[in-house]
């Protein structure tokens, strides 16, 4: 018998009952096509490890419901009058709109918790020089801002109003936040706000031209700690944000869900007068409002005067990350469809670039706001 | 003339289209094996996916409502699409070096090694004829020879050679990378 072909070598290790049983007989006595036939297994062998299928689960209802969204739009511009369909990559439009003014208001609370934690006897300035996770869920937020007399219906609404105050238990809370206009440009928002304001010059595939420039002023509350709460009497501190500027970028197909944020501010500021540190971060935080483990998550932020907490929801996964140089916090959804990271600079100034997009494009995008 | 009933939001068109379930039937039995057929070319979760959906997208237009012979066509659109867009990123590559000091973040149980592993295996399948990248990305995504015969537009004894061929390509590429 001749020598059995290289194919059918190849074959006889995957299917080897396609294979006639007298190759099989022949590869036993033959030296030479013995050889072969184990110098090609090892050459499947390797490329078995390499290509094997990887771990990857994706979710099934999820992608489901991404791609009858995608019919549904197509569907619709096929209606009579209306444009052809053109070719989409669609990307999950997931991405939470949460208002400027909403983030700034959350990052307030989240300082107002930390930078009261932070007070000293006189005055106290709490300037963050780097970030921190701290994992948050919706119960936690909604028990800040029933804790703050925010109420608890919509914690990512922040204040009700541009100005107000509110009286809480254990003393008054007096905000300012202004309400957010839109900008023509980045150069006019950077006006506006009072910096510069950097964007990427390449933007990711799907990512479409900015859809609209946000300037939100400042925000400011003062929380003033009553009578009865005895530890701390008498303490206040005021907690300013912002003002802060926020570019929504479209995506590429036209659709109205933006693809991507970039967001840039100062760094927020608390001053504080009356207790010292140790008693006010003890009374905060032991307080029935506060969730015992988001108090645990804050304790272990570690020196609370110098970093700013970035609020992680569930199921995020979190990574440390250099941006530009500077250490920053990134996010990452369970199926790293959407990614969010935060730094500060190292000039005072806090950054937030998130999207709809993969976690190494989303770190693309910040290490070009130098 | 009697009036015909008109669908004006775009839900309710799809709802009223009579395939639809069976389509989504059809993309829950496939979806998976098309998304690790998609990620072992492209080497990313998001990639996959997207990938995937522009695939199912084509798959409703081009089989409405019998998706039997579609079994075997999304998943060689998968192989090709992802090629198609492995190549496309070396293009982008080139123009845009952006990747971050350090790299992105490790995903789940990924390690260090698997990761440069991976991305040697993908600069490996950019090099390698697209025939043979595809036969090595079907074959060991679990096609068998039939359907990648089927695939490919040959006979099915020709599958073997094919594969044969494209592994060698595979070890001496993958030497090449190494040693460079």
């Amino acid at each position: 018998m001749r020598h059995i072909p290289d194919g059918v070598l190849r074959r006889l290790d995957d299917e080897p009952l396609a294979v006639p049983d007298r190759v099989a007989e022949h590869v036993a006595d033959c030296a030479r096509c013995s050889a072969r036939r184990s110098e090609i297994a090892c050459d499947a062998e390797q490329a078995v490890r390499l290509l094997s299928a990887p771990r990857l689960v994706p979710d099934t209802d999820i992608a489901w419901v991404r791609l009858r969204r995608e019919l549904e739009r197509r569907s619709g511009r096929r209606a009579p009058g209306q444009e052809r369909s053109t070719p989409v990559t669609g990307r999950p439009p997931r991405f939470p709109r949460v208002s400027l003014r909403a983030g700034l208001v959350i990052a307030a609370i989240g300082v107002l918790v930390v930078g009261t934690a932070a007070a000293a006897s006189l005055t106290t300035i709490f300037a963050p020089t780097h970030v921190a996770p701290v994992s948050v869920s919706q119960g936690d937020l909604r028990a800040i801002a029933s804790f703050m007399g925010l109420g608890d219906s919509n914690a990512l609404g922040g204040f009700s109003t541009p100005n107000g105050s509110s009286t809480f238990r254990f003393g008054t809370i007096k905000w300012s936040s202004g309400s957010a206009e839109p900008a023509s440009s980045a150069a006019a928002a950077g006006a506006q706000a009072g910096f510069s304001v950097s964007l990427p010059t390449h933007l990711p595939g799907g990512v479409g031209p900015v859809q609209q420039f946000m300037v939100q002023p400042r925000v400011s509350a003062t929380v003033t700690f009553k009578s009865t709460a005895r530890r701390v009497a008498g303490s206040s501190v005021t907690v300013d944000a912002g003002p802060g500027v926020l570019a929504e970028y479209a995506g590429a197909s036209g659709t109205d869900v933006p693809t991507l944020a970039v967001a840039t501010m100062p760094r927020p500021t608390a001053r504080s007068t009356g207790a010292d540190l140790t008693e006010i971060e003890a009374f905060l935080l032991a307080q029935p409002g506060i969730p015992p483990q988001l108090a645990e998550e804050i304790r272990l932020v570690g020196d609370l005067r110098t970093t700013l907490p970035v609020p992680v929801p569930p199921g995020a996964s979190v990574h440390s990350v250099q941006v530009a140089g500077w250490p920053g916090v990134l996010l990452a959804d369970s199926s790293n469809a959407a990614a969010a990271v935060v730094w500060e600079d190292g000039r005072g100034m806090v950054h937030a670039v998130a999207g709809i997009l993969d976690p190494q494009d989303v770190l693309n995008v910040a290490d070009q706001l130098r | 003339m009697g009036l015909q009933a008109r669908h004006n939001d775009p839900a309710e068109r799809l709802d009223s289209d009579p395939g639809i379930a069976a389509f989504e039937s059809f993309f829950r039995s496939q979806y998976r094996t098309v998304v690790r057929l998609a990620h072992n070319v492209v080497g990313d979760s998001q990639g996959a996916q997207d990938v995937a959906q522009d695939v199912f997208l084509a798959a409703y237009r081009r089989f409405p409502g019998d998706y039997e012979q579609a079994a075997g066509w999304v998943r060689v659109a998968a192989v090709h699409t992802a090629l198609n867009r492995l190549r496309g990123e070396r293009r982008r590559d080139k123009r845009q070096l952006l990747v971050p000091p350090g790299g992105y973040p490790l995903g789940p149980e990924e390690t260090v090694i698997e990761r440069e592993a991976g991305a040697e295996v993908r600069r490996v399948l950019r090099r390698l004829p697209r025939r043979s990248a595809a036969v090595l990305v079907m074959r060991h995504g679990g096609m068998s020879y039939l359907e990648i015969a089927d695939a490919l537009g040959v006979k099915v004894g020709q599958v073997g050679t094919l594969l044969r061929r494209a592994e060698s390509a595979l070890r001496k590429e993958m030497d090449r990378e190494t040693h460079s």
